[in-house]
């Protein structure tokens, strides 16, 4: 009982200087930032510039890039589509979208030395952009897996202290200061590495992994069907936290003992946390490979788990951009795409039994190859060598 | 900032919910509070119906990774490393799949949020509320969010009452690997010892 008061007491220690620390830090409100940036940009017609008179376009901005609504929702449907006949590559593809097919950093470029404050607010909105759409999701849908899932919640209290740390720093030391050719580079670094896994998964090698793996555990089943966990005792299958210290965290689960030593989740909720900070994409789905691999957790402790990180780090990071550095958001824009991905989550398990997933990867891997080169030489070299990027 | 011609047809009738009592901070709170429920209730509705459409891949891509998980546990109190590894490999793969399926369904809930939120953004970009003690002021955003959440909490309270939704409860119960147990803090209390016991 005591432990359980220490908890208590050090979640609502860390909640109130969360909480006081924003706002020490708070900002004026996105909507004068934005203001204060168009005033400060030359007014006209020419590249860089602002013609009052413009038709407004994303976020208001006179002059911005604006599409037909169905443009929107249909990029949705395909980002949806994504997410539910393969997974992780909707989200860089709902990056992809804002990036270049809505033509937004190109349109936030031009403002490089024209009007860097307002060239680098909207690569904030972009990345926050990204974050609801693809990010807020997660954090809805690891709702879910939290009822379903266990909790050990010395773990998930290490994963959510390392990803309220990345979500905090990063918006805070970043948010006004990455110009766009930064962000759209850094992006293309983690298209490569979506690549690289997806591509793995269609190679020989990787297709073996997963059949062995198959034969094992029908093999397991044949032998032992259902006798070992009827055996065990109903008090023993919960989660029962047997040691807590700073270097070794022991549990039990179903009578078996595993343990951890704290500093690695910590630095693995920084580092998903961070990444999904700055780029706006990513965080929810690598804390369960994270867990598995490096921690060799059961994935019934890792989806509840992992659940709780996500739910810290998302609102930790959603509202430090949005309250601590008042970064604005077209709502509208949003909106639009998340009906879009809405259709297209429907229409993914609806169509995939007629598409075979390993053609669908092998798909997915020559455009993110693709998509990954233009965006790092565009980034890096100020020009992209692959068309239409 | 123009409105959208969508925004332009409704804003009348969600004006109207800004204009009940004359009172300013009670008819935004009031307006907001009734909006935040409208949100909340059209994106429970469009994510159930979304649900039972692709639901039968969904319990297959749940039932996978139950199979696995349970799998992977009886090879770990079996003390067969070799098949904890891979069911639990398997139990990620199917977890996943899962996951990102339930990701892309989630936007059928948050869409009207950000529905509300852009209509919100062309009549109340310039409020903020002061905040006691400070000098800090919460604007339309954050007074929404607080709202909304506030909602879902009453929602919670009547929505198992409606019959739509006692269905869809009585389907996700019905998820093997679905714990009906809230986790909780009392997993960190010692393991009592049986009377008698050693």
């Amino acid at each position: 009982m005591r432990k359980k008061g220490f908890l208590i007491v050090g979640l609502l220690i860390v909640l109130v200087v969360a909480v006081a620390a924003t706002l020490v830090l708070t900002e004026p409100s996105f909507a004068g930032k934005l203001e204060e940036a168009i005033a400060k940009t030359p007014q006209g017609v020419g590249k860089g510039m602002i013609d009052p008179s413009a038709k407004p376009g994303f976020m208001g901005i006179p002059g911005a890039p604006t599409h037909f609504w169905l443009f929107y929702i249909l990029w949705g449907i395909w980002v949806g589509w994504i997410f539910s006949s393969v997974g992780a590559f909707g989200g860089i593809m709902a990056g992809v979208g804002h990036i270049t097919v809505f033509g937004l950093a190109d349109y936030g470029r031009t403002f490089k030395s024209t009007s860097p404050p307002l060239n680098k607010l909207l690569t904030d909105s972009i990345r926050v952009c990204n974050q609801y759409l693809v990010g807020l999701s997660a954090f809805i849908s690891s709702l879910t897996y939290y009822r379903m899932g266990r909790l050990v919640l010395p773990l998930g209290l290490c994963l959510a202290g390392g990803g309220i740390a990345g979500a905090y720093l990063i918006p805070l030391l970043t948010a006004g200061k990455i110009n766009l050719s930064m962000y759209v580079g850094y992006f293309g670094i983690i298209v490569f590495a979506v690549a690289f896994v997806l591509f793995y998964e269609t190679t020989p090698q990787g297709q073996a992994r997963k059949k062995e793996a198959r034969a094992a555990a029908q093999a397991f089943e044949a032998a032992h069907i259902k006798k070992a966990a009827s055996g065990v005792d109903v008090h023993a299958r919960g989660v029962r936290v047997t040691r807590m210290g700073l270097t070794k965290v022991s549990f039990t689960f179903y009578g078996v003992e595993f343990s951890f030593n704290p500093v690695w989740p910590v630095l693995g909720g920084f580092i998903i946390s961070a990444i999904s900070a700055f780029i706006g994409v990513g965080g929810g789905f690598l804390y369960v490979p994270f867990l598995t691999s490096v921690a060799g957790l059961p994935m019934f402790i890792v989806a509840g788990t992992s659940a709780l990180a996500v739910l810290v780090s998302m609102i930790t990071s959603i509202f430090t951009y949005m309250f601590v550095k008042s970064v604005p958001v077209d709502f509208v824009l949003i909106f639009t795409e998340l009906i879009g991905i809405a259709i297209g989550s429907v229409l993914g398990p609806l169509t995939s039994k007629y598409i075979p997933e390993l053609w669908l990867k092998r798909l997915f891997v020559v455009l993110a190859v693709y998509v990954g080169i233009g965006y790092l030489t565009k980034g890096f070299l100020g020009y992209s060598v692959m068309p239409g990027m | 900032m123009e409105m959208h011609p969508v925004f332009l047809f409704l804003d009348p009738y969600l004006i109207w919910l800004y204009r009940l009592t004359g009172q300013a901070l009670a008819d935004f709170l009031i307006g907001t509070l009734a909006l935040a429920f409208m949100a909340l209730i059209i994106g429970e509705i469009t994510i159930s119906l979304a649900f039972l459409v692709v639901r039968k891949r969904i319990d297959q891509a749940t039932a996978e990774a139950a199979k696995y998980q349970r799998l992977s546990m009886e090879a770990l109190v079996e003390g067969d490393k070799l098949a904890y590894k891979a069911a639990n490999k398997l139990a990620n793969d199917a977890f996943g799949k899962s996951f990102f399926m339930q990701i892309s369904l989630s936007a059928a809930f948050l869409w009207p949020a950000f529905f509300a939120l852009a209509w919100m953004s062309h009549r109340f970009a310039d409020i903020e509320l002061p905040l006691p003690y400070g000098h800090h002021s919460l604007g339309y955003i954050g007074v929404f969010i607080l709202l909304f959440v506030a909602a879902y909490f009453l929602f919670k309270g009547i929505k198992y009452k409606l019959p739509h939704f006692r269905r869809i409860k009585q389907i996700l119960d019905g998820y093997p690997g679905r714990t009906k147990e809230r986790n909780s803090f009392a997993d960190l209390a010692p393991e009592r010892k049986k009377p008698g016991g050693t």
